[in-house]
């Protein structure tokens, strides 16, 4: 075979003449991104993806239909060239209908892939299931009993009839593979001799030492407080939350080689300046642990305490003295935590006093309805006016009576006072739970918020201060659920991990295909309820603090794992479109326009070809013509309704069909699938 | 005495059968005349068109005939008294339609029988062919060839000795020669009159073209929408294959070439060379990536060449005169004449041929007569989908391959489409852009989904949709097709996009901006009202408005329902006070 030489991004390479440019790139390490070429098919040419510039060429050139000619000069990556590609990738995208990944996922802020532990807890595979999970959260067992989850508000089952109760399937998994003989546990990778200081042990501290100690890091962890687990130990309460089960899952990770110093508080038994020098880099994740205050008359009394405060108490082994009546000022989960744990340690009666409607409660629903259950009871549109107090100590408190006005910025209606109408409440406590503030001390060198939080930039969590990370409540927009700052250390973890290796610490924002999808789209689906999961009745809950709930049981938690609808692309982590639409960035909403609907095909009884994910790139038409020699499949229309169907449409070429599966595997993204 | 019917398309359309019909039917037995039939002669804006000869002389060329007139024909012809039928005789102004081109691709039109190859004989006809068979090598008639000049007329404009010899220069036992007679441009209709009027010079030009490359079987890709062509091809084939002009050992010469038809279904993309000879194939009609280029690997992956039917039918010509006579008309690189196809909102639309050389000008006014209805010129579409248009302060352009192509436009196969001031140049590259995103075969992603977009652009901004930013997109879009496109379709589809934005940006601007439409053609950015003054309260307005949308007390100004008008403009040509007022 004759040689010949090309130059290609500025490296000589040797290739056999007749090959063509895209095959010598790939042969030496450059791929050419390609849809629609296949060795083993005849040029196509469609995509033009694989557009390339040649020296002394005006025109670009597709690199898998041009033949090498000895001494050629191209560039695959020339201002040009990458402007060609965008645009053609854009233009493919905004025809391209489908879900990378599940809208669960998508807005669970961790972006846990729920699909998938999912689909392990349908399959028995609870370990299976708790791997999958730990790749983002290293505290499943905890995380599933509290959190929020806004995974189930975005759940398609919802489309159906309701979501799937993902949360408990989460602690379902995790409290079975606690209970096993061996739990599941990942392998840290090599020591890297780098050694990370953690400043707060709660969900973010936890969750970022769990990674970079993977990562082979060493990490040490301080906590101010005599455990480990932030406010999921000392805010969250008992019977939402047991802390034997948190216990575990921080044992777990002390296992893998973190190291945990508790009762330790920066500023005052060790100095910031110790911890930076004694490591690498420093990520603070110190919480947001002070009550804002309800700021009205007689807020200093003697009687009058945050809601943390008081829930910390509590979680301390402590039981306060709260009197007969309470009042919880607020309409969050803290306010629910409050209040419930208020009755169970003995208060007669309690009140919460929100100013807007149980509708606009920022409170989950669910735990409003078992504070009433619990004998809570709740003064919706009211406000505290004055905290009235004898001897120093409160006795009463005056509540402004309010009502609904015009909706503000949130789009809530903004609660305006009804002018001379109040009301007054004998109490003997006033928890105040209307909001958290971080008060960071000992880190004075870290630039702060206007409102106190530490000042963390977006993807890389970098403070002002070389090497300092921070991630949490304690920064930026302060306090906000659990999973949210697990996603943030998971950050944190990622850019401190590059940083140590001396990487690029600023990950873009992935870019996923996403499709809309209408209750009417899924009307097929069979309906199938949600599980419901058996709790403990009222009357046992109010004087002691054992979990409200029961758990799943088997059979349950397996059944709806099942409702899963799988929205997610079975061909996410393969599909090469995906891979090139995030080498850059890039921005198909500018074209959007008509789409190819995502009608799905299933006349060839076990392929099932979905019209909206397929880029016709016609590598399934030549394969089963030119390499299986069958011909079933074909092009069916013009322009851009150009569809592909088994060929005219007739149903006899589908008989031939033998299920080879040659067309499911030249497929560059996941609009065929087996079905078995 | 005989009388000859332009039978061509068009004279049918216009009614040509019924006046041959009304004719035979008064005509009896020893008529003093013949009855006969031509095919088109060119003049759209003139048929149907009626010649009466005196043997080989044309007394008189009767025009815009209708079966009426029947009687007066066939007593003139009778008598031999031509003033009675002075009325529809075409005026002298009219005749300068044809004394002022150079026919050499249409030499024949309009005035032989299509279906007679003793008329084709008697004009010379096949006289090409057996001196290139007899006194020619092949290589000498690619010589001429190149001489002169001639390119190809079907839109690339690339050399044709060129093409040619590439594919004799290919070694295969078995080479094949295409017509592209899939004339795809909506606005030409060249080919389709030389084929049906002439179909013996195109089976001559693809002979000489055979012989040339050394082909052995000659195919014809017609569109089915062309079923008078196919029919008078079919004949001519038939013809020829009797008087041994086709087939083995051609006039004992010992070249054998055989013909055939292939009847397209008529995709705009099986114009583009490598599609077409998918569609001969059998298979879907889709372009295929060059090179290899057609003369090394085309129709049966055979050494192949392919010209467009004008091109053929200049070579019979360019062999009986010599290639120097050819190259003498024309530009230093555009040699010869080109055929166009005159139509839109011009006086006289039709055929026109002229030598190349000539201007913008020339054509529209010279010969066309200029805008109808005294309207003012707006611009030119030049080559269809994939030309662009070219503004008034442009006309003096000269017809030559570069100077055209420096417009933005394009020489293409040529069409002509003539527009005034009242045709919106954004709505007429909806219109074109309309049509090759309809056409894309769908296999490039720059075709298919570029054009796509650009349509859906085009439709939101002659609604008023428009957005800030959408001139910029469309241009975006334009460059990407054009560089990313895999065939000519999707690489000229962006032409009237661009010359419109490059020549009428103020419209574009005007329907984003102001949601106005400057030459009030969208109807979705009109208003209709009713000028009070003016309105004499007649009710007719009111009758006609098939929306109800007009109301009013007779001899009382009416007035007009914005939100119930459909903006159709039945008001408007109902009014005969002038008193609508479209804004």
């Amino acid at each position: 075979m004759e040689q010949i030489r090309i130059t290609v991004n500025g490296r000589e390479m040797v290739g056999e003449k007749g090959e063509t440019v895209l095959n010598i790139a790939a042969r030496n390490g450059i791929e050419i991104p390609n849809l629609c070429y296949n060795g083993k098919l005849k040029l196509y040419g469609a995509c033009g993806l694989c557009l390339v510039e040649a020296e002394n060429s005006p025109k670009l050139m597709r690199a898998c239909a041009t033949v090498a000619q000895d001494g050629m000069v191209l560039s695959t990556n020339t201002p040009r060239v990458k402007k060609a590609r965008k645009i053609a990738l854009e233009l493919i995208m905004s025809d391209h209908s489908g879900d990378c990944v599940a809208p669960c996922s998508l807005n669970c802020p961790a972006h846990t892939d729920i699909q998938g532990y999912l689909k392990a807890i349908a399959n028995g595979d609870d370990k299976e299931a708790v791997k999958i999970i730990k790749e983002k959260i290293p505290i499943p067992a905890s995380i599933g009993r509290v959190c929020p989850h806004p995974c189930e508000s975005n759940c398609r089952r919802r489309l159906v009839e309701e979501p799937l109760s993902v949360a408990y399937l989460k602690a379902f998994a995790a409290d079975n593979d606690l209970a096993s003989d061996a739990p599941y546990t990942a392998a840290p990778e090599e020591a890297s001799g780098k050694k990370v200081a953690v400043i707060g042990g709660g969900p973010a501290g936890l969750t970022a030492a769990y990674y970079l100690c993977l990562s082979g890091h060493a990490v040490t962890v301080y906590e101010a407080m005599p455990e480990m687990g932030g406010m999921l130990r000392y805010g969250i309460p008992e019977y939402r939350l047991p802390k034997a089960v948190l216990a575990k899952e921080v044992a777990a990770i002390e296992k893998l080689g973190v190291e945990m110093k508790n009762n330790v508080k920066v500023g005052k038994d060790i100095s910031f300046e110790e911890i930076k020098n004694g490591a690498d880099a420093v990520l603070v994740t110190i919480g947001a642990w002070k009550g804002s205050s309800i700021g009205c008359v007689g807020e200093d009394l003697e009687g009058v305490l945050s809601g943390i405060d008081f829930l910390r108490e509590v979680n301390m082994g402590n039981r306060p003295e709260i009197g007969k009546n309470v009042t919880v000022v607020g309409g969050g989960n803290t306010a629910m935590d409050a209040c419930r744990t208020a009755i169970r340690c003995g208060a007669e009666n309690v009140y919460v006093i929100y100013r807007r409607t149980r509708a606009e409660a920022p409170a989950e629903d669910i735990e409003i309805e078992e504070a009433i259950e619990e004998g809570v009871e709740f003064l919706f549109l009211t406000n505290p006016a004055e905290i009235i107090g004898e001897n120093g100590k409160v006795s009463s408190i005056k509540l402004q009576v309010m009502q609904l006005g015009e909706p503000d910025a949130s789009g809530r209606r903004k609660p305006v006072p009804v002018e001379g109408e109040f009301r007054t409440l004998d109490v003997d406590t006033v928890i105040s739970a209307i909001g958290q503030k971080c008060a960071p001390s000992g880190l004075e060198e870290i630039e702060l918020t206007r409102w106190g939080t530490i000042v963390a930039a977006k993807s890389t969590c970098l403070t002002n201060v070389e090497g300092v990370f921070a991630a949490g409540d304690a920064t930026n927009n302060g306090a906000s659920i659990a999973i949210d700052a697990i996603a943030e250390a998971n950050e944190a973890a990622r850019a401190i991990n590059a940083y140590l290796l001396g990487m690029p610490m600023d990950f873009p924002e992935p870019y996923y295909s996403k499709k809309d999808v209408t209750a009417e789209m899924l009307a097929d689906r069979e309906k199938k309820a949600r599980a419901v999961m058996s709790v403990k009745s009222p009357e046992y809950r109010r004087n002691n603090f054992d979990e409200v709930l029961n758990g799943f049981t088997e059979e349950q938690a397996r059944e709806e794992a099942k409702r899963c609808l799988e929205c997610g692309c079975h061909d996410f982590k393969e599909c090469k479109l995906i891979r090139y639409a995030n080498d850059e960035p890039i921005a198909p909403e500018r074209l959007s326009g008509a789409i190819h609907e995502s009608f799905k095909e299933t006349r060839l009884v076990t392929i099932e070809r979905d019209q909206g994910k397929c880029i016709l790139c016609n590598l399934c038409v030549r394969t089963c013509k030119e390499d299986v020699g069958a011909s079933i499949l074909g092009l069916v229309g013009r322009g851009f309704k150009t569809v592909i169907k088994p060929e005219f449409e007739g149903t006899d070429k589908i008989e031939i069909c033998k299920t080879c599966g040659k067309c499911v595997e030249v497929c560059p993204t996941g609009a065929l699938k087996l079905l078995k | 005495m005989r009388i000859v019917i332009g039978e061509g398309s068009c004279g049918i359309a216009a009614g040509a059968s019924k006046v041959h019909k009304a004719i035979e039917a008064l005509m009896t037995e020893n008529e003093p005349f013949e009855l006969g039939s031509t095919g088109c002669i060119g003049m759209c804006f003139l048929e149907p068109i009626v010649d009466l000869y005196d043997g080989k002389t044309l007394l008189r060329r009767l025009v815009k005939v209708s079966a009426d007139d029947a009687a007066n024909i066939v007593e003139a012809a009778r008598s031999g008294d031509v003033s009675k039928v002075d009325s529809i005789t075409i005026s002298a102004e009219d005749e300068e339609f044809l004394s002022r081109q150079t026919r050499i691709a249409l030499r024949h039109c309009g005035l032989i029988d299509p279906v007679s190859l003793d008329d084709y004989r008697e004009a010379d006809g096949y006289q090409a062919l057996e001196k290139a068979l007899k006194t020619m090598t092949p290589e000498q008639v690619i010589e001429e060839i190149k001489v002169s000049g001639l390119a190809g007329r079907g839109g690339a404009g690339f050399p044709t000795w060129f093409k040619w010899n590439a594919a004799r220069q290919s070694v295969s036992e078995t080479k094949y020669l295409i017509c592209n007679a899939d004339e795809g441009d909506p606005g030409a209709f060249m080919d389709r009159a030389v084929i049906e009027s002439d179909p013996h010079s195109l089976i001559e030009g693809m002979l000489i073209g055979a012989y040339a490359i050394g082909a052995c079987e000659m195919i014809v890709y017609v569109r089915a929408e062309y079923p008078l062509a196919i029919t008078n091809l079919e004949i001519a084939i038939a013809q020829a294959k009797k008087a041994n002009l086709l087939g083995e050992n051609i006039l004992g010469t010992g070249f054998s070439c055989d013909m055939r038809i292939k009847a397209g279904a008529g995709a705009f993309v099986c114009g583009e060379e490598t599609a077409l000879i998918e569609s001969l194939e059998g298979k879907r009609g889709m372009p295929r990536l060059k090179p290899p280029f057609p003369a090394q690997k085309g129709y049966m992956d055979e050494p192949s060449n392919i010209n467009n039917v004008e091109t053929f039918a200049n070579v019979a010509w360019i062999i009986n005169n010599g290639g120097e006579a050819f190259a003498a008309m024309g530009t230093e690189n555009s040699k010869g004449t080109k055929v166009f196809a005159l139509t839109g909102k011009i006086r006289k639309g039709g055929l026109v041929e002229i030598p190349m050389g000539k201007t913008l000008r020339d054509v529209i006014y010279g010969i066309g007569g200029g805008i109808r209805d005294d309207k003012e010129f707006k611009a030119v579409q030049m080559g269809g989908p994939s030309g662009g248009c070219i503004p008034k302060e442009l006309l003096d352009t000269v017809i030559d391959y570069k100077a055209l192509a420096a417009t933005g436009a394009i020489m293409g196969s040529g069409g002509m489409v003539v527009m005034d001031e009242s045709t919106c140049m954004v709505g007429m590259a909806k219109f074109f852009l309309d049509f090759t995103a309809l056409e894309s075969c769908g296999k490039c992603v720059h075709c298919r989904i570029g054009t796509a977009r650009m349509q859906e652009i085009l439709t939101r901004i002659v609604k008023g949709e428009g957005k800030e930013g959408d001139i910029e997109l469309l241009e975006e879009l334009c460059e990407a097709v054009k560089d990313g496109a895999l065939c000519g379709l999707g690489q000229t589809a962006p032409n009237p996009v661009l010359t419109t934005i490059r020549y009428f940006r103020n419209e574009y601007e005007a329907h984003i901006k102001e949601k106005k439409c400057p030459a009030k053609e969208c109807v979705d950015l009109l208003t209709y009202s009713i000028d009070a003054d003016k309105c004499k309260g007649c009710t007719l307005c009111a009758k006609k408005c098939p929306a109800k949308a007009i109301s009013g007390e007779v001899k009382q100004a009416h007035v007009i329902d914005s939100d119930v008008c459909i903006r159709c403009g039945q008001c408007v040509s109902s009014c005969r006070f002038g008193a609508i007022v479209v804004e």
